[in-house]
């Protein structure tokens, strides 16, 4: 195999495919002149600073205009998805040293083609596109073989998307280029350390706008930075972008800016899905230095993630399920119908004034474990007011609530099916999202139409929704649109029963207390012991157990502890540490959430090497630990110095002390999932 | 299960339900009624209702999801009492649909537009036109011209709204829940209008 970079190495097969490459490109363009245009409107007159999606290419793109008139048409055509990554991989490209440890070979083979072409832009392009296509031809190769193993189509570094896709359609096609195309996946000699220079700048740029912006505090709810459109240089700085648009283009969402200025920006999405499509093939993911561009397709519906986060794919992927599954629960999939009667359907008027919804659910990405934990949390309470609470619940659930949920926040107090029926995590995490971001809820008694896309996808089911106080807020889940009166009646008895079994004043006492802290475990060396103590007697004993360990920042639990979630494989329900120093800014618990989607991602996908059973790791922040067993899964983090093996007993405890206190951190018998 | 996203076909035989005792009456002195409000989204419905049943208003929308129930109690000068169970709906195009659910039975329906859009002007067009066509028969209607502190930015003329009204013999009235004007006047002169209980169960 050649090694990268190795000029001389190139293939022949590139310079032979050019022909039929236009070839195809003719035919399955099906739209030349829209995409054409587009990409004149996008990026024909841009002069502004050059931001993250915008193409340095487009100069080049020109010029290979003029040196060859005949190509000159189809290029441009090309250039709508093109340029786009192509660009967007330029001007953040910083693939770091990490990239390079975790990658496949032939993705770091692509990393170094990028510095090439990156070096190539910078001394100006005057190559002839025929060289061009031999480059990215041979990045196609490196790509169609990564995406065997899962059919994603990973475009790696500098890869132009339509040219690199085109390949990769048909399977056989690149197959049966192996001669040639193979050429690209050299051996892994690639040393990403050569990667330097301009990247590393460009790093800089979208980095430090991203910190700013974590530490700003309180979120405000709702839609951010509405006045944006993509060619705002800050809207394009954003680090995590969130589009739904349907397939004939049409914007539905966008999570920064406005989405009737994004119709250009969409159009381009759509160009590059629709490109992919027309062979009979999905684009799952491009990956463009430090940015990753994932796709997901349900029925008429495309939803894109493009961020420089580095979260796993896996896990970009699920937040877009999610978002899926929230659209979903708004509409049901019937919306569906309207795409098939009306490929031209505008969503968006549908979707009125619930921008809030889907910008809060993209917010519970970064701060919501149960996004990615497939999980749910519960309030801690003693066990005996979660028993009378769900008392109260499965009453009324016995006489046709289908489901009936008390939670207060984003935590369950109970939470109670009727028979045979089960609510799925993601459900009740898109229900409680939907009602916890919808202020009106709050005002009065509701009833809504929900949809759970987990549960019947296709029907509505009415929600009768009421605060009971400032955080506690009853849901009762009914199918029949005219149970309203029934279910008032459901919600004055349970409220009379919570409150005479006190269980109310039990859930204020628990929100004051807040959740477990890892100073109160059992045997810390830290805080006074108080090996046995319950949650139950704990209040008391909060001054004394906390107050050495706060004034140490960084001291944590014992053996270097600093926060946990431990899951319940059979309650499909979690439970999470407060965050203690040194998790006191927002930005460090942004950055160990994303370390614990990582190890999460890395535990249950057969990519890096897992499935694992157990993991210790240790990185600049902290050193991590996960375990998984049959029966639950532990994420820990500690002090970048904790050792091993006491890291190890550690978390044996830890789980020793959860299960000690089963019955009150989370609800026992009464969740559905045991039905 | 569940009904159908589309068209929540009406359940025969379970005409209860939601609009269960709508028009019920205690007896002449003490009336139940069932009451709607339908108008495009950000009209101010909400904050007319929040204006008469808590006399509170919020300038920070908050767009309503589904339908809100809220209820309030008006004594009459003819010491009458009215109770409205008012159905407060969302004003988005999906829930279009679903509007039958809460106006199916309704005694009163207040369909209200903002005098600076003629949008919702036409939007309650199209409501007042659902209404003749699926409401109760003998159903109240009031016309509503909300946010009538805004007159500097008119769009819809009072003439034009009086004289659609009275062409679909409903009352019309301009109110501003900001300032509290009319909101309360709206409510009584529905009252007012409302078929006073049967008379056969005069005691």
């Amino acid at each position: 195999m050649a090694s990268p970079g190795d000029e001389g190495s190139r293939p022949n097969g590139p310079n032979g495919s050019l022909g039929s490459f236009s070839e195809r490109n003719k035919r399955e363009h099906s739209n030349p002149e829209i995409i054409s245009a587009l990409y004149e409107e996008l990026f024909g007159e841009e002069d502004c600073e050059r931001p993250c999606y915008l193409p340095d290419h487009r100069e080049e793109d020109s010029r290979d205009a003029e040196q060859d008139g005949t190509v000159a048409r189809e290029d441009k055509e090309k250039g709508g998805g093109d340029g786009e990554v192509e660009g967007e991989s330029k001007k953040v490209k910083g693939t770091s040293a990490e990239l390079a440890g975790s990658q496949m070979s032939n993705e770091l083979d692509a990393g170094d083609f990028q510095e090439d072409l990156g070096a190539r832009s910078e001394t100006g392009h005057d190559d002839g596109i025929q060289d061009r296509d031999q480059e990215i031809s041979l990045r196609n190769g490196a790509s169609a073989e990564a995406s065997f193993t899962e059919r994603s189509v990973a475009v790696d570094g500098e890869f132009s998307s339509d040219r690199g896709l085109d390949a990769l359609p048909s399977p056989t096609s690149s197959q049966g280029g192996t001669s040639g195309y193979m050429a690209g996946s050299g051996s892994s000699s690639a040393s990403t350390s050569s990667i330097s220079g301009i990247e590393a700048a460009n790093e800089q740029d979208t980095e430090g706008t991203g910190s700013r912006k974590e530490e700003r505090g309180a979120r405000v709810p709702g839609k951010r930075h509405t006045e944006e459109d993509d060619s705002h240089p800050s809207w394009r700085r954003h680090k995590k972008h969130f589009f739904i648009l349907s397939n004939a283009g049409k914007p539905i969402y966008s999570r920064y800016g406005d989405e009737h200025k994004l119709a250009g920006f969409s159009a381009t999405l759509q160009a590059i899905m629709s490109f992919v499509e027309n062979s009979g093939d999905t684009v799952h993911l491009v990956r463009a230095g430090d940015h990753q561009i994932v796709f997901l397709v349900r029925g008429p519906l495309y939803l894109v993630c493009i961020s420089s986060t580095d979260e796993p794919s896996e896990v970009l992927r699920g937040q877009l399920e999610l978002l899926h599954g929230q659209l979903i629960l708004i509409l049901t999939k019937a919306v569906e119908k309207c795409f098939l009667k009306n490929s031209k359907f505008d969503m968006r008027p549908l979707l009125g004034g619930m921008d809030v919804v889907l910008s809060s659910l993209i917010h519970a990405f970064s701060w919501e474990p149960a996004t990615f934990l497939k999980a749910y949390t519960c309030l801690p309470l003693p066990y005996g007011a979660r028993q009378a609470a769900c008392g109260a619940l499965q009453d009324m659930t016995d006489s046709g609530a289908l489901f009936s949920v008390l939670m207060c926040g984003n935590k369950v107090i109970s939470l109670v099916g009727s028979r045979k029926t089960s609510l799925h995590p993601h459900d009740l995490l898109l229900l409680s999202n939907f009602i916890s971001s919808s202020d009106s809820f709050r005002t009065s008694e509701s009833f809504s139409p929900v949809c759970l896309p987990r549960y019947n996808s296709a029907a509505f089911m009415y929600a009768y929704v009421q605060y009971l106080n400032k955080d506690t807020c009853l849901i009762l889940l009914t199918a029949d649109p005219n149970d309203f009166f029934h279910l008032k009646e459901c919600r004055a008895q349970i409220e009379i029963v919570l409150r005479e079994s006190n269980v109310l004043r039990e859930v204020n006492n628990s929100i004051e207390r807040g959740g477990l802290r890892i100073e109160d475990m059992p045997g810390s060396e830290v805080g006074p012991s108080e090996s046995g103590s319950t949650r139950g007697d704990r209040a008391s004993d909060d001054g004394a157990s906390t107050s050495a360990p706060e004034a140490v920042p960084g001291a944590g639990g014992p053996a270097g502890l600093w926060h946990f979630i431990y899951r319940s494989t059979y309650l499909d329900q979690f439970i999470a540490s407060e965050f203690s120093p040194p998790f006191t800014t927002r930005s460090a618990q942004k950055r160990l959430y994303r370390a614990y989607q990582k190890l999460h991602a890395s535990m249950h996908n057969a990519g890096g090497g897992g499935p694992h059973k157990m993991q210790y790791r240790r990185d600049e922040d902290h050193v991590l630990l996960s375990w998984r067993t049959s029966d639950f899964e532990l994420y820990a983090a500690f002090d970048p110095l904790a050792e091993k093996n006491s890291a190890i007993f550690v978390c044996n405890r830890i789980c020793q002390w959860i299960r000690d206190m089963e019955a009150e951190v989370f609800l026992l018998g009464a969740t559905p999932f045991n039905w | 299960m569940g009904c159908a996203s589309s068209s929540p076909a009406p359940r025969q035989g379970r005409l209860d339900g939601i609009s269960h005792d709508a028009t019920e009456t205690f007896d002449s002195r003490n009336i139940r009624i069932k009451l709607v409000l339908l108008g495009d989204s950000g009209v101010g419905k909400s904050c007319i209702v929040l204006r008469f049943v808590r006399g509170q208003f919020d300038p920070s929308s908050k767009v309503t999801v589904g339908a809100s129930f809220l209820s309030q109690t008006i004594a009459l000068q003819d010491s009458t009492t009215v109770k409205f169970e008012i159905w407060d709906t969302a004003g988005q195009e999906r829930y279009a649909s679903l509007a039958p659910l809460y106006y199916r039975g309704a005694a009163a329906a207040v369909v209200v537009y903002d005098i600076t859009s003629p949008d919702s002007f036409q939007r309650a067009q199209f409501w007042v036109k659902e209404l003749q066509k699926h409401g109760s028969p003998g159903i109240v209607m009031a016309l509503v011209g909300n946010k009538a502190d805004l007159h500097e930015s008119r769009e819809v003329t009072s003439e034009d709204a009086q004289a659609y009204a009275e062409s679909n013999g409903m009352f019309f009235i301009e109110t501003s829940a900001k300032t509290a004007d009319n909101v309360n006047q709206l409510f009584e002169e529905i009252a007012k209008r409302l078929p006073r209980g049967q008379p056969t169960q005069k005691p």
